[in-house]
Order: structure tokens, then C-alpha cells, then sequence
């Protein structure tokens, strides 16, 4: 059996995926790398954008906002933990959601042009995660991937 | 002795009384277990990005980063965190007492930060210097929420304003038990951090594998900075959270029984009375009874 990577997803409010993977695809700030299994122990800052794991042929993506990367190699496995302020299954925005996240998007555009933000540091993160959201969901609505 | 009328609308009075009392200790029931909860869930990040801080310390005796170091300033800065409602026993005001110590020992060198409306008040009563409030924390807190808290606290450190900051909260140790405390938060150490993850001795001793580093070791060591003072936060907002429904459990609990005490007490006043009444009666009537025979 070829080896396999561990694969976890945390954000602060819970454990968002757990799963052995074949191989992971993440963007960090450096750009964009994949850890196979056996990958030498790593750390990185986490991007904005798509970690797609690649399990039996299949794509998992998932979308992140803002975190680091540790890849820990203990004998013979390999984990990816990934601490990440916001992560999301692909499946999970659905078409409703892409379009309220468009729209705040939009909206806390404006608001910053018309300076009525207040709370900026609440702000930054908000818009961010709507602009994320509504990216990779776009990017993977044509593609093939795993639900 | 008060007629059985007043006797029963008191009893009526105390009856309803108890009926709010109970509900509040039901919805404070609930709440806490979802704080609780809440506060298992994020420990699981905590002790990753204790993890990743592990891997990272070989690095860290060579780093020179300003969360480290002491600022030069005489002043420093604490962060009170108490609740918005009152009904909670002596939550606010064991949190409140431990500040003023605190400003105490510090010789009142302090400004101050509140979460919660119940130690703004108290503090401002004090005449201490209040400079900044955040009340609009909600039960279902996300990291978030916290984000506008922690940046300033950052901001307010790098630019060295303050040389410590301290957050005082309330550690969730059980339902029936809540301990005040107080922690430094800033200049970061690693003894304060393991203590607020409360990680077991055999994951904290775990050894600094040498490893790879992307990008720039400093930059890394911000954001990672950024992120621990975050959750630290976030936990600590959490665990007074929790603490603050279990305090207010355990005195709703507390007014239920001496509510059910007074019920009682009342009822044999009442039954006295009407007995008394009863007596009353029935020797008027026989003397009555007499006269006219």
C-alpha cells in the first residue's frame, strides 16, 4: 500500500477535516507547494486561497483564510496540520451563500470607499474571507471534486 | 400575626419568584455546557500552535522580536474581563477584587481595559483610568469577535506604551469551582502561554524536531505571535464565559432552595392562621350559642 499522508484542518472553533490523504496542494505566502508523503518537516504561512488534498484520484478541496502549515514526519508518518482562522469544505458554499458573500463583499468595498469603517480590524478579516470564499468558489464550480 | 390574606399573596409572590429562578438556572445550564464546550473545541488549535511554537524555538534564541522584550515604560496596562449581567454570585466581584490588588501592587501605574459591562462600571467607580470597553461580546463567541481587543492590545504594545500587559479572567476549573486569575499576556512567555493551553506534561515535553522554515523566520514569528495572542484571548474570554453560567447556575440554584425554604416556612404560618381563624370561630358561635340558651 503506497503511503499516505494525515491530513488536519483546525480552526480555533473546531476540527474542520481529519483524513489520510494522498497528497496535499496548499498555497502558502512563498507560493504554492504539495507535500507528498516522506516530506521533511516544514513550516509555512498559509495564503489565502485553495488546499486541495488528493485522495484515491479525487480532488477535496477545501478553502482557507490566513494560518500556517506544519508538516511533522514521526518514523513513518506524515502530518499536515494546518492552523487556519477560517476553513471550509467547497461543497459547503453553496450558491446562496456564494452570492451573500458576493454581496458583502461588494458592500464592505464601499464602505471603505466611502470611509464609514469603524472597526477596521474586523473589517479587513470580513472582506477577506468574503473575497476568498467567493474566488475558489468560482474556481472549482466547473471542476470535479469529491463531496 | 398578619391575616391569611397577606400570607398567601406572599406565598403567591414567593411561588413566581422561584419559577424565574429556575428558568435562569436551566438557560444559565445550557449556556454553560455550550461554553464548555466551546472551550474544549478550541483547545485542540491551542496545542497546535503550541506545537508549532516548539518546532520554532530552536530558532527563537537567536530571533530578536519586540513581543518578546519588556517595553521601558513605567506604565502597563490590564484587561478586566467580567460579564454584562449581574445575578452570577460573586463572579464580577471576585474578578473586580483581583484587579484592584493588582492596580495595588502596581501602585496604580495602570490604565485599564474592561470586557463586560459589570467591571466598566466598577472600575470607572474607582476613578480608575479607563481606555477602552468592549461589551459586545456574545455567548456564541467566534475568533473574531476578539480581533478589534487583540490588535489594539498589539498595536498599543509595539508602539511601547505599555511596558506589561495583563489580563485577569476567570479559569473554568469545574461547575462549582471558579478561580480568578491573572496572567501576562505581553511580552510573550512560554511558561504563561503552556499554563493558559493547560497542555499535559508529556505533550509540552515533547523535543523541537530541527525543521524546515519557509519564507523569513521573523515574519513567521510575527504572525505566529499575532495568532497565540489572539487564541490566548479568545480562550480566556471563553473560559470566563463558562465560568461566569456556572456561577450564575450555582446561585440560581441557591435562590430556587431558599425560595422553596420560604415556601414552606410560610405555608405553616398560613396554616396556623387559618386554623387559628377556624378556633376563633367556632368559639364565638358556642359562645353565641350559650348566650341565647
Amino acid at each position: 500500500m503506497a503511503k499516505k499522508i494525515q491530513l488536519k484542518i483546525v480552526t480555533p472553533e473546531k476540527l474542520i477535516l481529519q483524513e489520510l490523504v494522498d497528497s496535499v496542494t496548499l498555497p502558502t505566502t512563498e507560493g504554492e507547494i504539495t507535500v507528498l508523503p516522506d516530506h521533511i518537516p516544514l513550516l509555512a504561512t498559509v495564503a489565502s486561497g485553495d488546499i486541495v488534498a488528493l485522495k484515491d484520484g479525487e480532488h477535496v478541496p477545501m478553502a482557507v483564510v490566513g494560518g500556517f502549515v506544519e508538516v511533522k514526519k514521526d518514523k513513518d508518518e506524515t502530518t499536515v496540520v494546518v492552523l487556519a482562522d477560517f476553513a471550509e469544505h467547497i461543497s459547503d458554499i453553496t450558491e446562496a451563500e456564494i452570492a451573500k458573500a458576493k454581496k458583502r463583499a461588494d458592500e464592505l468595498q464601499l464602505q471603505a470607499k466611502n470611509n464609514q469603517v469603524i472597526d477596521f480590524e474586523h473589517f479587513e478579516s470580513e472582506l477577506e474571507r468574503s473575497l476568498t470564499r467567493v474566488k475558489i468558489a468560482d474556481k472549482w464550480k466547473t471542476r470535479k471534486y469529491r463531496k | 400575626m398578619p391575616s391569611t390574606k397577606e400570607i398567601k399573596s406572599r406565598i403567591k409572590s414567593v411561588k413566581s419568584t422561584k419559577k424565574i429562578t429556575k428558568a435562569m438556572e436551566l438557560v444559565a445550564a445550557s449556556k454553560m455546557k455550550r461554553a464548555t464546550s466551546q472551550t474544549l473545541a478550541s483547545r485542540l488549535y491551542s496545542s497546535f500552535s503550541w506545537d508549532l511554537l516548539t518546532s520554532l524555538s530552536e530558532k527563537l534564541e537567536t530571533a530578536e522580536n519586540k513581543f518578546f522584550k519588556k517595553n521601558a515604560t513605567p506604565k502597563s496596562l490590564i484587561v478586566l474581563i467580567t460579564s454584562n449581567r449581574g445575578l452570577c454570585g460573586g463572579y464580577n466581584a471576585q474578578a473586580i477584587k483581583k484587579v484592584i490588588t493588582a492596580l495595588k501592587v502596581k501602585d496604580n501605574s495602570c490604565d485599564v481595559i474592561t470586557v463586560g459591562k459589570k467591571g466598566d462600571s466598577a472600575m470607572r467607580r474607582i476613578g480608575q483610568n479607563v481606555v477602552a470597553t468592549f461589551t459586545e461580546m456574545s455567548d456564541n463567541l467566534k475568533l473574531r469577535d476578539i480581533l478589534p481587543l487583540s490588535t489594539h492590545l498589539l498595536a498599543e504594545f509595539s508602539l511601547a506604551k505599555y511596558s506589561e500587559v495583563y489580563v485577569v479572567y476567570t479559569d473554568f476549573v469545574s461547575a462549582l469551582t471558579q478561580v480568578p486569575k491573572i496572567r501576562k499576556i505581553l511580552p510573550v512567555s512560554r511558561e504563561e502561554i503552556k499554563e493558559v493551553i493547560e497542555l499535559g506534561e508529556a505533550e509540552s515535553n515533547k523535543k523541537p524536531a530541527h525543521c524546515l522554515v519557509e519564507g523569513e523566520v521573523d515574519t513567521l514569528l510575527d504572525t505566529l505571535i499575532v495568532k497565540l495572542v489572539q487564541m490566548q484571548i479568545y480562550q480566556m474570554i471563553l473560559e470566563s464565559n463558562a465560568s461566569e453560567q456556572s456561577a450564575r447556575m450555582m446561585a440560581m440554584k441557591n435562590a430556587t432552595e431558599a425560595a422553596e425554604e420560604m415556601i414552606e416556612d410560610l405555608t405553616l404560618v398560613f396554616n396556623k392562621a387559618r386554623q387559628a381563624g377556624i378556633t376563633r370561630e367556632i368559639s364565638e358561635i358556642s359562645a353565641g350559642m350559650a348566650s341565647v340558651s
